[in-house]
């Protein structure tokens, strides 16, 4: 492990008050409150940490929260800093940080917003990606169990035939 | 002498060669393809690959489908001249294979475009996708 | 229910759709709207492939997963089951012997390479250069038989790479294939090398990429390379045994699609070399890590959290999983290089380019559809 990573976590838990730890070599955890995300991100890319390598949604369904990650890669610190908050589930809406990224963290948020329903106020995009016509409710939470959905729609169903081709 | 009907008449006389469509889906692009190249060559066997469904004989549906694309294929079904054969590659296509438990796929191909014929396999080796050409040509002479 | 083209409001603007059933374009779509000649805007349309990868993996254990991990995309599926392997060596905390790690190394190089050979013949069609697509792909076959030969399939090698090293030790005549397909590689490169003055006019200033909007877009691997900056995960952060390694890593400054090609054709050449090296220092002893070498069907994943990251043909690939103590993993997030390459940057780059150019800017950036999707 090289200096950088304990000078840096002492920076982060001195100026917001977290409790982040060191996994391994390049490797920083930091969780933190809602509503200090966008001050943390801006700080964070100011340090120099340019790329935003992906955003994840957990679900976790006995606590009812959604665990919202940020992987954030710096190319002059070789280091990676992974910001971790928590919102409620059931209605999930958190500030955008595509006015610090730019397009790569729009394009994150478009696909969390269409499969785990989590809505980003200021993102200016938000209009379906992969699914076409899909009416049912976010196919990625954990309360919707794809074994029964597939045995219900596919396997147990008498499916007619497209009569056109077969006469 | 043996007397055939007048549909394997005209089919004896259509099918000579077989002219693909290009709807290399999914995992059908790293099996098919190499059709194409230079080791596998399937042009001495008369087929080529051609750009609009208007000249083609054959709809090759390689691999999974999703609900997307499925409507997209059944489009091209609907623009191929008569006689057409729809050849289903892959296990994803008779039970569901690898995704079976994924929203988004379709399961069974025969319950949206008459199936003609399957090929087993994940994915099925060059050599099969000739066979099953071949068992084409057969099928065509057996006609009466 | 497919959308209708609108009709041409006035004059010389239209609609046109270098959609999915295209000789030229794979299994993803982008809409053009263009105005004569060229193109005003663009939108892209993913999603024939999604089959929702992330949550399949959460209803399997580990040694299902590995064979699942092949398929996420199809063109290089050994560095995909490589990033696999990582993340959940990591949680379990599993030392990988040393023989494994050489060997990860020569099977994830080998499919780089092969990888390359495939954006070669595409973007040569794409340009007007058909035999070298038809070249290529054969020459792309001596390396589909050493994966036979080593793994057991052609196309997918049914999780070789697995959680703990490799599921099982090279044959004896392995090495010397090795050797004899290496020389072969190395007439491919010399026909990568040639001067196509076609295929130079079509692909040179075209599709330019400044390093700025690069960053702002997330791009990675070769097409961030293409515009000038010095980046490399395996130099970075060097996984596997790439440390004791010696290799360059490709730039150029231009940004344009020949510069992106010229790097394909580079990183073959440092991949032989990369295989050579490994292959001498290859040291004996075990494949796989004793307290699985008799294989278990499910074992339970220590709580935990990782994220990994790896360079993969196309750019930087990255899995972050979480486990919960059970024997599946809890949430899976996986992040391919094409998500962005194909999205953000495919809209940026083809505005104000002429229609014969988009094949060029298209297959420039070396998309896989099913990486993108997932």
């Amino acid at each position: 492990m090289t200096k950088k990573e304990p000078n840096l976590l002492d920076e982060i838990n001195s100026k917001f008050k977290t409790d982040g730890r060191i996994q391994r070599e390049h490797r920083i955890w930091v969780s933190i409150n809602v509503n200090k995300l966008i001050e943390i991100c801006r700080w964070l890319k100011e340090k120099g940490f340019t790329h935003l390598s992906s955003i994840s949604v957990t679900d976790w369904l006995e606590k009812g929260e959604y665990e919202l990650t940020y992987h954030l890669w710096s190319y002059d610190n070789k280091m990676l800093v992974t910001v971790k908050t928590r919102i409620n589930r059931n209605k999930p809406i958190v500030e955008s940080v595509s006015p610090i990224w730019g397009e790569s963290a729009q394009i994150h948020e478009r696909e969390l917003h269409e499969l785990f329903g989590v809505k980003f106020k200021g993102n200016k995009d938000l209009l379906p990606l992969f699914l076409e016509n899909w009416q049912g409710s976010a196919p990625f939470r954990k309360d919707f169990d794809w074994r029964d959905y597939v045995r219900e729609e596919f396997y147990d169903k008498k499916n007619e035939r497209e009569k056109v081709y077969y006469d | 002498m043996v007397k055939r009907s007048e549909k394997a008449k005209t089919m004896r006389k259509l099918i000579k060669a077989i002219w693909i469509f290009n709807w290399f889906n999914s995992c059908g692009f790293a099996e098919l393809v190499p059709l194409v190249g230079s080791r596998w060559d399937m042009e001495r066997f008369g087929m080529i690959i051609v750009g609009t469904p208007r000249h083609a004989d054959v709809l090759f549906i390689a691999g999974y489908q999703t609900h997307k694309s499925i409507e997209r294929a059944k489009r091209i079904y609907e623009q191929m001249a008569e006689p057409r054969v729809v050849i289903a590659l892959g296990s994803c296509t008779m039970t569901g294979g690898m995704y079976w438990d994924s929203y988004n796929t379709i399961k069974k191909l025969d319950d949206y475009l008459p199936v003609t014929m399957y090929i087993p396999g994940c994915p099925p080796r060059p050599e099969a996708v000739f066979e099953a050409c071949e068992k084409i040509f057969e099928h065509v002479k057996e006609l009466e | 229910m497919i959308e209708e083209m609108e009709p041409a409001p006035k004059g010389t603007e239209y609609d046109f759709y270098f959609g999915p059933a295209h000789p030229g374009s794979g299994n993803f779509g982008v809409k053009l709207k263009i105005d004569g000649e060229i193109v005003v805007s663009a939108r892209a349309d993913p999603g024939y492939l999604h089959r929702g990868f992330e949550k399949l993996m959460e209803y399997r254990t580990p040694i299902q997963n590995a064979v699942l991990s092949d398929r996420l995309c199809i063109l290089e599926p050994l560095n995909w089951n490589l990033v696999h392997a990582e993340a959940v060596d990591e949680l379990m905390g599993i030392e990988v012997p040393e023989r494994a790690k050489y060997i990860r190394v020569i099977m994830a190089e080998l499919s780089r390479i092969q990888s390359h050979i495939i954006w070669y013949g595409v973007f040569s069609k794409g340009t007007g250069f058909d035999t070298g697509f038809k070249m290529a792909f054969g020459y792309r076959d001596y390396i589909l038989d050493l994966f036979e030969l080593i793994t057991g399939g052609r196309v997918y090698p049914a999780g070789y790479i697995c959680p703990g090293g490799v599921r099982r030790d090279f044959p004896d005549n392995a090495k010397m294939k090795i050797l004899k397909v290496l020389d072969k590689m190395n007439k491919m490169i010399k026909l990568g090398e040639l001067e196509n003055p076609a295929m130079d006019a079509r692909s040179k200033d075209v599709g330019v990429l400044k390093l700025k909007d690069a960053i702002r877009l997330g791009v990675t691997g070769p097409v961030l390379r293409g515009s000038g900056m010095n980046v490399d995960v395996r130099k970075e952060e060097p996984y596997e045994v790439y440390d004791r390694l010696d290799f360059e890593v490709p730039v150029r400054k231009k940004g344009d699609a020949y510069a992106r090609y010229c790097i394909g054709i580079e990183e073959m050449k440092q991949s032989v070399k990369i295989v050579k090296q490994a292959l001498e220092d290859l040291p004996d002893g075990d494949v796989i890590e004793t307290s699985l070498k008799k294989p278990k069907l499910s074992y339970k994943i220590p709580e935990g959290e990782v994220y990994v990251r790896n360079e993969i043909a196309r750019g930087e690939a990255a899995i972050y999983m979480v486990s919960n103590g059970n024997s599946t993993p809890y949430r899976v997030k996986v992040r391919g290089p094409d998500f962005l390459h194909m999205i953000p940057v495919l809209e940026h780059l083809l505005k104000g380019v002429q229609i014969a150019d988009v094949p060029a800017v298209y297959w420039s950036l070396n998309i896989c559809p099913a990486d993108m999707d997932r």
